[in-house]
């Protein structure tokens, strides 16, 4: 049979084998093939966290509004848009590659690359505001309690009662109400009584709400917040005290993880798009840029479900 | 065996260089319009018009999820309309993305096989942590009970703003 087989092979073309007719199993490329699986892969991995998410937010007790973590609407808003963007551009980018206008599509994936670092521009920005109000995942810098209690009375106890924070409110106390913004003047006050409040024998469970409230109030949804400003730790940077922001600990760990997540898989799409710059973009690498695009819209997909959950919920 | 056919390299080539050409280098022996046809068989649809258009209802759509959150919102009382709002919004967004950018929408049956199964294991991976996690509070220890925030940690909160507002208020009176 084999021999039959060879012999007519060779009878049909002389010097080759038989001819096979390839039949590929899916009608894509492989480099394609393989962005889909991963894509699939990364599906699961974004739902598994997106998922947690909801399910820690629904299931807990109390979860803090967007406003009691300084999260921004607008700002998240307007990186929802720039992400968009840069969805658009990448598209085009392929667009012209296919069409063989080089330099166009160089152009369009500049456009990418800085949009996306634009993107994580603004993010960064909106860690430093978290980081500048003690509210980071864990605890060795994370200043947030859950609750005004004892323990976050003693809290605030032991931080005033540290020597540095003793010789700055020292140094403080000595300085001319002259030499203070108004600001200051009546955060000096109130840090006395706060300090009076914390150190006092007899305390009761909302004078620690009274502390909590003064150290950094929990803003009202009205976008101008309290009547009393942003607290003492916001007046004197150096004091961070203890903050208590109910389920503000879950809401950190969440937030930070999806969104470190999120920030990580820009990172990469960052490299890729600048790799692919050093390529001639024409229609010989049109499937480079589109493997990288469909890597680049699912990294937008996740922020289009991030966006409303974390900022709006 | 007698009359070997005539050296053709396309007619003897054409077939078993196809896959290379499907698989990596498109454009290495597809400048003809057939090979490209071939391999690119997507490669008409879209166009600027359509993108745009997809961009502008992106726009538009995140507009309307950003709307829930200002005050012209009729359902401020009932969060559940808003979230249910918004996520409908979100799926529509992630559709036209994935439909028009990510260029699903003229694939082949490929995609079902590759996208439904992942979007099953992802609802199935949520629902299973409901409950473990989601009804977490429902029994804790004691110590957790004692440690854990409840609303009435917000509610003593938000008394002791108001208590500090009055008293600014007294304090601002007084100072005039």
């Amino acid at each position: 049979m084999n021999a039959s087989a060879a012999s007519v092979g060779h009878d049909a073309h002389g010097h080759h084998g038989p001819v096979l007719q390839y039949q590929p199993g899916l009608p894509l490329s492989r480099g394609k093939l393989i962005m889909w699986l991963f894509l699939s892969t990364e599906i699961m991995f974004f739902a598994a966290l997106l998922g947690s998410y909801v399910v820690l937010r629904f299931g807990a007790a109390v979860w803090p509004k967007p406003h009691h973590v300084h999260l921004s609407e607008p700002i998240g808003a307007f990186n929802t848009f720039v992400l968009i963007c840069s969805s658009v551009t990448v598209v085009l980018a392929l667009e012209a590659a296919r069409a063989n206008k080089r330099s166009l599509a160089k152009t369009w994936m500049l456009a990418t690359l800085l949009l996306g670092s634009f993107f994580l521009g603004i993010k960064a920005y909106e860690y430093a505001a978290k980081f500048s109000h003690g509210i980071y995942p864990a605890a060795p810098r994370g200043l947030i309690y859950e609750r005004p209690d004892l323990y976050y009375g003693s809290a605030v106890r032991a931080r005033l009662g540290e020597p540095a924070i003793i010789e700055q409110m020292k140094e403080l106390n000595a300085r001319p109400e002259s030499e203070l913004t108004p600001d200051e003047v009546t955060g000096r006050r109130r840090l006395q009584q706060v300090r009076e409040m914390a150190m006092g024998a007899d305390q009761q469970a909302f004078d620690m709400a009274v502390i909590a409230d003064q150290v950094m109030p929990l803003p009202d949804d009205a976008a101008g917040g309290h009547g009393h400003g942003g607290g003492l730790n916001e007046t004197f940077p150096w004091l961070q005290l203890p903050i208590v922001i109910p389920g503000g600990n879950m809401w950190a760990s969440t937030y930070f993880l999806l969104t470190g997540f999120h920030a990580i898989h820009v990172i990469v799409g960052l490299i890729v798009f600048g790799i692919l710059l050093l390529y001639d973009l024409g229609p010989k690498h049109a499937g480079m840029i589109e493997n990288a695009g469909l890597y680049w819209h699912f990294v937008d997909l996740v922020w289009i479900f991030l966006f409303p959950l974390l900022y709006l919920f | 065996m007698s009359t070997p056919a005539p050296h053709d390299p396309a007619a003897a080539h054409g077939p078993i260089t196809a896959p290379g050409q499907l698989a990596e280098t498109p454009a290495l022996e597809g400048d003809t319009a057939a090979g490209h046809a071939t391999v690119h068989g997507d490669e008409s649809h879209g166009g600027l018009g359509l993108y745009l258009a997809v961009f502008a209802a992106l726009c538009f759509l995140t507009t309307m999820s950003f709307f829930t959150y200002s005050s012209y919102w009729p359902w401020r009382d009932e969060p559940q309309v808003g979230w249910a709002f918004m996520m409908a919004v979100s799926c529509t967004k992630a559709l036209l993305v994935v439909l028009f950018f990510m260029h699903v929408l003229w694939e082949a049956n490929w995609k079902y096989v590759l996208t439904i199964p992942a979007a099953m294991m992802a609802i199935f991976l949520a629902v299973m942590l409901i409950p473990d996690i989601g009804l977490r509070n429902r029994m804790v220890s004691q110590e957790r009970a004692l440690h854990m925030a409840r609303p009435a940690d917000v509610l003593l909160l938000e008394q002791a703003a108001s208590a500090a507002e009055e008293g600014a208020d007294h304090v601002g009176n007084h100072d005039h």
